[in-house]
């Protein structure tokens, strides 16, 4: 199980081989806002991931200032219904808005049925919101992969509030509180006693809980026991979300969730909060870029796919771990690393 | 791009309420691996190219039951054009008599689908279209 001794330097060089050849009218004609170059390069982020680096590059300078509002909760609860609804009362209040609403792929033939659209019919041709279905693809955490980077697309395109509408989602789908600055949790009426809001996951990532519906029976027991949850405390902020009961058919109570999300929004900004989630974000972003660029670069300058074939071959037929055998290939490559360039 | 799924914007033009068809087309096309938007009922020539222009859909897909397919087909196809979507394949089904087809045709409106087709002939129609058009990058 040899390898090859191979050298991984030079960082300075790190976006090479990975720009895309992007038509620059799609460019221009994205920069003078036109909603199908936008579209079209929101579906180059969506299918060719190798583009994604080279795209953000040219978007970076507009990209800060949106904030990403994450909507998720269980399947049924309204969240289309809710989004519309949002996305109208953002604009009213002189926003620009972008909608993405990611709904599931099919894992065994990879298509998706997308029936957003249906429920948020009444700002098709309004220039003051852009909305996008997204299928999850192999995202198995309530958001497809490319869901961040559209987000980019959009927010570059020139819109100032981003919904992130997910996939209905049970309990342990967490992708939205990784890629959101506020999250919004949807729940009905008839959701489950207080047992379901006592377990851990989505419920502590809220930062607002809408109880929808509530001119169904029941939305009071839902209000009384998510209360009682968290009068016992929360990991997240010390403090409680702020609770509130809508009807987004009706339009009850819609306002006020507006205009809550506004002060969140505004108090997120001022605490600096707003900045530190971008700061998290890119921290990540740059991590994985880092173990991709220099995967990449081990992959061009060796036979690694090949050594790694056999490698497991080897351990699948004779046992052993594959820990050792990554040790023993990781001391064959030599990283070094220039002080200066760290400074 | 070829190992990217197509996507299909579905919608129902004009007052008329039959959406089974709609539904069952875009439940086949869903498994055949497409990702379809659906629109659903009541939608408008404008809603529909709005939406899937959005979308930056490859396929516009009309279910028409009502008798009004030459106003609904040629609207969705003027205002394709008019918005640049001119490249992009418009499709649909529904009770269309076939010289109807043939106007349509004239105008660049793709093939049309009605009751006792084969719906997995829509989805080989819709492959093979893509596979003989392939988009370009340029806006």
């Amino acid at each position: 199980m040899g390898t090859d001794n191979v050298r991984i330097d030079d960082l300075s060089n790190l976006s090479a081989g990975v720009s895309p050849a992007l038509a620059e009218g799609l460019w221009t004609s994205f920069w003078d806002g036109d909603r199908r170059a936008c579209a079209r390069l929101i579906t180059k982020v969506e299918n060719e991931p190798n583009s994604i680096p080279g795209i953000r590059e040219r978007l970076a300078d507009r990209l800060g200032h949106a904030i990403r509002i994450g909507v998720t909760g269980p399947p049924g609860v309204g969240k289309s219904t809710l989004c519309s609804a949002i996305a109208l009362g953002l604009a009213d209040r002189q926003h620009r808005v972008g909608v993405i609403a990611v709904d599931p792929s099919s894992p065994f033939t990879g298509g998706a049925f997308m029936g957003d659209r249906v429920r948020m019919d009444k700002f098709v041709g309004d220039d003051r919101i852009f909305m996008r279905s997204l299928a999850s693809r192999e995202g198995r955490g309530g958001l497809s992969p490319s869901t961040p980077y559209v987000a980019d697309v959009i927010e570059a395109f020139g819109m100032d509030r981003i919904l992130i509408e997910t996939v209905g989602v049970g309990q342990a789908e967490l992708d939205v509180m990784n890629t959101a600055d506020l999250v919004v949790l949807v729940l009905q009426p008839i959701t489950g006693d207080a047992i379901q809001s006592m377990k851990a996951g989505i419920i502590e990532a809220a930062d607002l809980i809408v109880v929808n519906k509530s001119d169904l029976p029941g939305a009071d027991t839902v209000l009384q026991s998510l209360r009682f949850v968290y009068s016992l405390g929360s990991a997240k902020s010390g403090k409680a979300p702020p609770l509130l009961a809508v009807s987004a058919q009706q339009t009850e109570g819609i306002e006020e969730l507006v205009d809550t999300l506004e002060q969140l929004s505004t108090s997120i900004i001022q605490s600096g909060r707003h900045q530190e989630l971008r700061q998290q974000r890119l921290v990540e972003e740059i991590k994985s870029g880092i173990v991709d660029e220099l995967w990449q670069r081990y992959l061009r300058q060796s036979d690694a796919e090949r050594v790694i074939e056999n490698a497991a071959k080897h351990l699948a037929a004779s046992g052993g771990s594959a820990y050792k055998f990554v040790r023993e290939m990781c001391s064959n490559i030599q990283l070094t690393v220039d002080p200066k360039a760290n400074a | 791009m070829s190992g990217s799924p197509i996507k299909v914007v579905v919608g129902k033009p004009g007052l008329d309420g039959h959406d089974r068809g709609a539904k069952v087309v875009a439940r086949t096309l869903v498994e055949a691996g497409m990702e379809v938007v659906y629109l659903g009922l009541r939608q408008t020539p404008e809603s529909i190219v709005a939406a899937a222009l959005e979308e930056d859909a490859d396929v516009i897909g009309l279910s028409v039951l009502s008798g009004a397919h030459m106003t609904h087909f040629k609207r969705v196809r003027a205002l394709m054009e008019e918005k640049g979507l001119g490249d992009r394949l418009l499709t649909g089904g529904g009770i269309i008599p076939t010289k109807d087809q043939e106007t349509l045709a004239a105008l660049g409106v793709g093939k049309l689908f009605g009751p006792g087709d084969d719906p997995d002939a829509i989805v080989d129609y819709i492959r093979e279209w893509i596979r003989e058009h392939p988009r370009e990058d340029a806006v």
